[in-house]
């Protein structure tokens, strides 16, 4: 949501060039500069004067919603793995760890296969488990530990990382100004030569990951169980990083064909902001990423979510105080009724004069928050989700009834021309101040080429703000904000 | 013949093989071209009041952001009354000001579309507002009614203080919460600094508490104040002026710092939650900001568990055994008193143990031997080439410039702050990490299943305690 905020922003930014309100967005917004190479990969950059630094975000198109039943988490495992180094990146001799990465694999698929068998003889399992642990014990002995971490550290480089999301999959870097180069080599390296080297200690990385931001947190496991619920057969409703026992029977095999199949230059944008020189930059890119093959392009997810016939409610009992998410179907972006939703996130809960905030947390007091947001993902009809954390000793069903008046509200009552422009007002603010930051706005400019194609399809983002009328709200919310198209997540301590 | 078309057949299906082998040249040899860089100059300037300003436009956007600081916090807070520093700034950024009661006041800066936080911590209240250009005028003038002419409305402060209770009863929900909350008390017993607001500290503080905090520290000489972005620097002055020029400068008693009382005993707090994953924690206290030791520390420290996957803690645990997601180690600066040393990471239940004895055996290793050459380098390059973005966007450049000055930082800190790291060597490193990790004196907090331990009155050679009393 925040990047495609992002996005639209920076969009409106060059209808403002027309004129007035700011003449100094107009110009930036003008240096966004984009090339597209004939590989298909697609390169934007932003100058912007200030500190002799840049940020680096480089967006390939697939994410979890690519995946299939028998490959869920791999994009998140892949997103690991792929920091584990190239050919010449993180080994001393890739020729000679080459058959040692054939015998763990050998010898870890041969293991997995063991642990799903009914009856495996503990000994058989142990024995293969002391096989993988000394394959992996030589194996270390040519491996140089997180070799682009090292490099990128030694060269200034700061928040190197890499997200995986429902959309897709980002790798990012900050780094001084004169360090482009060095970038594009490692970034053009990664892609063409990543060798998924050790892959079952980072497959139990993975599982801690889950504990840590699933099973021992209150929030992600609400969120988790309100996706599943929500969404009966699109993907969208597995978490990101695979249930438990996705995680546990990824292979190699599966993780070098997903690679292989979308890691490519067409499925690939990057975004460059701050200190950089377009034409510079295209020429490196070019030098660098320029000869790699384009790859296919990665397939529609299929699948269609068929229409909600009723509530839907889920109960998630763990040792956390009371919270509550309630979710409804809605069309995504390029959809009208999508803009009308960041209007009425905007109306419901952003800032202190909105109305859950006033309703729920000022004048009631049943809540001590209420957030809106729309999830999990852009590229396929989504979900606007409520969230709320209730004041004791008010119970979870006072807020969602004290919720569902203001929704009805919303659905009856046409909202007034000042809030509505108060609305239009802060949006267009806001989407300036996403602009105070190299990162940020590398982030946006990705995330809405890959999701929407061209990063331009926003353009008119004011103009569709613009046009939208106290009708088109309440209309949608006659329409989404309904209890038949609603599912309502709770989590609660495990009874007595 | 046959043999001549075998060894050509051969050659030409080795070839390509032999092209796909060939050591291909290392990606990070690549030149780089100088880069020219000088820490940014930042104008300050103080008013006849003593109001302390630092000021640095920039016009790339039509946006203007102010910081403010107040110099008191919560360290002056009596035990009874802890959590009275947090309710006044929620109860000022929601009372009201001037002439606007809380809704008006909100409503005028949503008009607006601006952002306005206040937010405390143990040594100073911070506010933060961000506006367009052309709100300038009217935000500082709002900003100036809060300063000046707070209305601390009753029921909003009431409302402050339900929230605040609401967030005591949640504040076991998550384990890593739990878990610094329980190290914090550990190490620094009944002082402010180990001090976690109560229902009762909650409930005995009244409106009258947040007024005299307001009238004993809230003066214009007592006051930082950056602004950065899109503002004419001719006119800020004249615009500042306007809405502080007559606001009298007040003498005033500066706030106390309290002394820390000797250090407790170390035990290991285990603190059961039914969670398949225990938060670990390995805490003493360190350092304060004027320590000579600093620089070798930051070194030491990123070597050991700061500098990401290239500190030994991340190899070890999480890179070379899959036992850990997160895991790391940092000395908190302390700005006045000292701040906390603190290594700590993630893992499932039954590898607690293994992990515990792996970060300690880290520790201890980083006492004992010299970090290699290669350690000792790549740290140093990573905090010294990384420091250009410690002036990444005009506001943290003159932000920045005020938080030093405001905790006292020597007036060259920046300027050498390269050079001191450049000269740490891998002795010193050895030295400070001998002095400062107190191998045998470090508490440790476990916040997960605590099966295991039922019974044992001791674990890893310490005592077991239980949650500290918080009353």
């Amino acid at each position: 949501m925040l990047i495609r905020s992002m996005g639209r922003l920076l969009a409106a930014l060059l209808l403002l060039s027309a004129g007035v309100p700011s003449l100094q967005a107009a110009t930036l917004a003008q240096k966004v500069q984009e090339h597209t190479f004939a590989n298909g990969l697609k390169l934007l950059v932003v100058e912007r004067p200030g500190a002799p630094i840049f940020s680096a975000y480089l967006t390939v198109g697939v994410g979890a919603v690519h995946e299939t039943s028998g490959e869920r988490g791999v994009a998140h495992l892949l997103e690991h793995l792929r920091f584990k180094g190239t050919e010449t990146i993180g080994t001393t001799d890739h020729r000679q760890e080459r058959p040692l990465l054939e015998a763990i694999e050998q010898t870890g698929s041969a293991l997995d296969r063991l642990r799903n068998e009914q009856d495996a003889a503990p000994e058989r399992v142990a024995a293969l488990e002391q096989r993988l642990a000394d394959l992996q014990k030589r194996h270390r002995q040519l491996v140089v530990k997180d070799e682009f971490a090292r490099i990128y550290a030694r060269n200034g480089g700061v928040g190197y990382n890499a997200f995986t999301s429902k959309d897709l999959t980002s790798y990012i870097v900050s780094l001084p100004a004169n360090k482009l180069e060095l970038w594009a080599s490692l970034e053009a390296d990664r892609m063409r030569n990543t060798v998924l080297r050790e892959f079952y200690t980072e497959r139990e990385v993975v599982k801690e990951e889950r504990r840590r931001s699933y099973d021992s947190d209150a929030d992600g496991l609400l969120y988790e169980a309100l996706l599943a619920t929500a969404f009966t057969v699109h993907p969208y409703r597995h978490p990101t990083i695979g249930w438990p026992s996705d995680i546990a029977n990824l292979s190699p095999t599966v993780t070098r064909s997903f690679m292989e199949r979308y890691y490519s230059p067409v499925n690939t944008v990057i975004a460059l902001v701050g200190a950089v020189d377009f034409e510079q930059a295209v020429a490196l890119v070019e030098s660098y990423f320029g000869s790699i093959p384009a790859g296919t392009p990665v397939p529609e997810v299929i699948v269609i979510e068929p229409p909600q016939r009723g509530e839907k409610r889920v109960t998630v009992e763990f040792d956390a105080e009371p919270r509550l998410a309630v979710a409804f179907h809605k069309p995504t972006l390029p959809e009208r009724d999508d803009y009308v939703f960041d209007i009425i996130d905007q109306i419901l809960s952003q800032g202190r004069t909105s109305r859950l905030y006033r309703a729920l947390v000022v004048e009631q007091q049943l809540a001590t928050s209420v957030a809106t947001y729309g999830a999990p993902g852009y590229r396929y009809p989504n979900l606007f989700v409520i969230s709320a954390v209730p004041r004791h000793p008010h119970a979870s069903a006072e807020v969602e009834a004290a919720l569902y008046a203001e929704l009805q509200r919303l659905a009856k009552e046409p909202v007034s021309e000042q809030e509505l422009e108060r609305v239009r007002n802060r949006l267009r603010v806001d989407r300036l101040r996403y602009l105070q930051n190299n990162s940020g706005l590398a982030r946006m400019l990705t995330f809405n080429q890959s999701v929407s194609g061209d990063w331009r399809y926003l353009v008119d983002y004011d103009a569709q703000i613009a046009s939208i009328t106290a009708e088109d709200i309440m209309r949608a919310a006659a329409t989404y904000l309904v209890p038949g198209n609603r599912t309502v997540a709770t989590l609660q301590k495990k009874g007595p | 013949m046959r043999l001549h078309f075998f060894a050509l057949l051969l050659l030409f299906v080795l070839l390509p093989a032999c092209a796909a082998h060939r050591p291909l040249p290392r990606p990070d040899r690549v030149a780089s071209p100088p880069l020219s860089f000088a820490v940014p100059k930042v104008d300050r300037l103080v008013l006849d009041n003593g109001l302390r300003l630092y000021l640095n436009p920039d016009h790339e956007l039509p946006l203007v952001r102010i910081s403010l600081m107040v110099g008191a916090g919560s360290i002056g807070e009596p035990a009874a009354k802890s959590g009275l520093v947090r309710l006044y700034a929620a109860a000022l950024r929601s009372g009201g000001a001037g002439e606007r009661d809380p809704a008006t006041f909100d409503e005028e800066l949503e008009r607006m579309a601006a952002d306005l936080a206040v937010s405390s911590d143990s040594y100073a209240v911070s506010f933060g507002l961000s506006l367009q250009r052309s709100d300038l005028e009217a935000g500082l003038a709002v900003l100036a009614d809060l300063l000046r002419r707070p209305r601390f409305d009753a029921r909003r402060f009431e409302l402050a203080r339900r929230q605040m209770l609401e967030g005591i009863r949640r504040q076991n929900d998550e384990p890593g919460a739990v878990a610094r909350r329980a190290l914090r008390r550990t190490l620094y017993g009944d002082h402010p600094l180990g001090r976690t607001p109560t229902q009762d500290s909650v409930r005995a503080v009244e409106r009258s508490d947040l007024l005299a905090f307001h009238r004993r520290y809230v003066h214009p000489n007592n006051l930082w104040l950056a602004v950065s972005g899109d503002f004419d620097p001719a006119n800020i002055q004249q615009l500042l002026n306007n809405v502080f020029g007559d606001w009298p400068l007040q003498p005033f008693a500066v706030q106390d710092v309290p002394p820390l009382t000797g250090p407790l005993e170390p035990v290991v707090l285990a603190v059961h939650k039914e969670l398949p994953q225990t938060t670990i924690l390995l805490g003493q206290r360190g350092i304060t900001k004027d320590h000579p030791d600093l620089y070798a520390l930051r070194v030491m420290n990123f070597i050991l568990g700061g500098g990401g996957f290239n500190s030994r803690l991340m190899r070890e645990v999480r890179s070379n055994r899959g036992l850990a997601y997160s895991v790391y180690s940092f000395f908190q600066v302390g700005r006045r008193l000292p701040g906390l040393f603190i290594a700590g990471c993630e893992t499932r239940t039954a590898t607690v143990s293994q992990v515990v004895e792996l970060m300690q055996a880290e520790l201890r290793r980083i006492t004992e031997e010299p970090v290699s050459s290669e350690e000792l380098e790549l740290a140093r390059e990573s905090l010294i080439n990384s420091f250009v973005f410690a002036f990444e966007g005009p506001h943290e450049v003159v932000g920045q410039a005020m938080r030093l000055d405001f905790y006292g930082y020597p007036e060259d800190y920046l300027q050498r702050y390269r050079d001191h790291l450049a000269a740490v060597t891998a002795d010193e490193v050895l030295t400070v990490a001998r002095r400062h990790l107190l191998l045998d004196r470090q508490t440790i907090v476990l916040v997960g299943d605590q099966t295991a331990w039922e019974g044992n009155t001791e674990v890893f050679g310490l005592p077991v305690a239980g949650l500290p009393d918080e009353e």
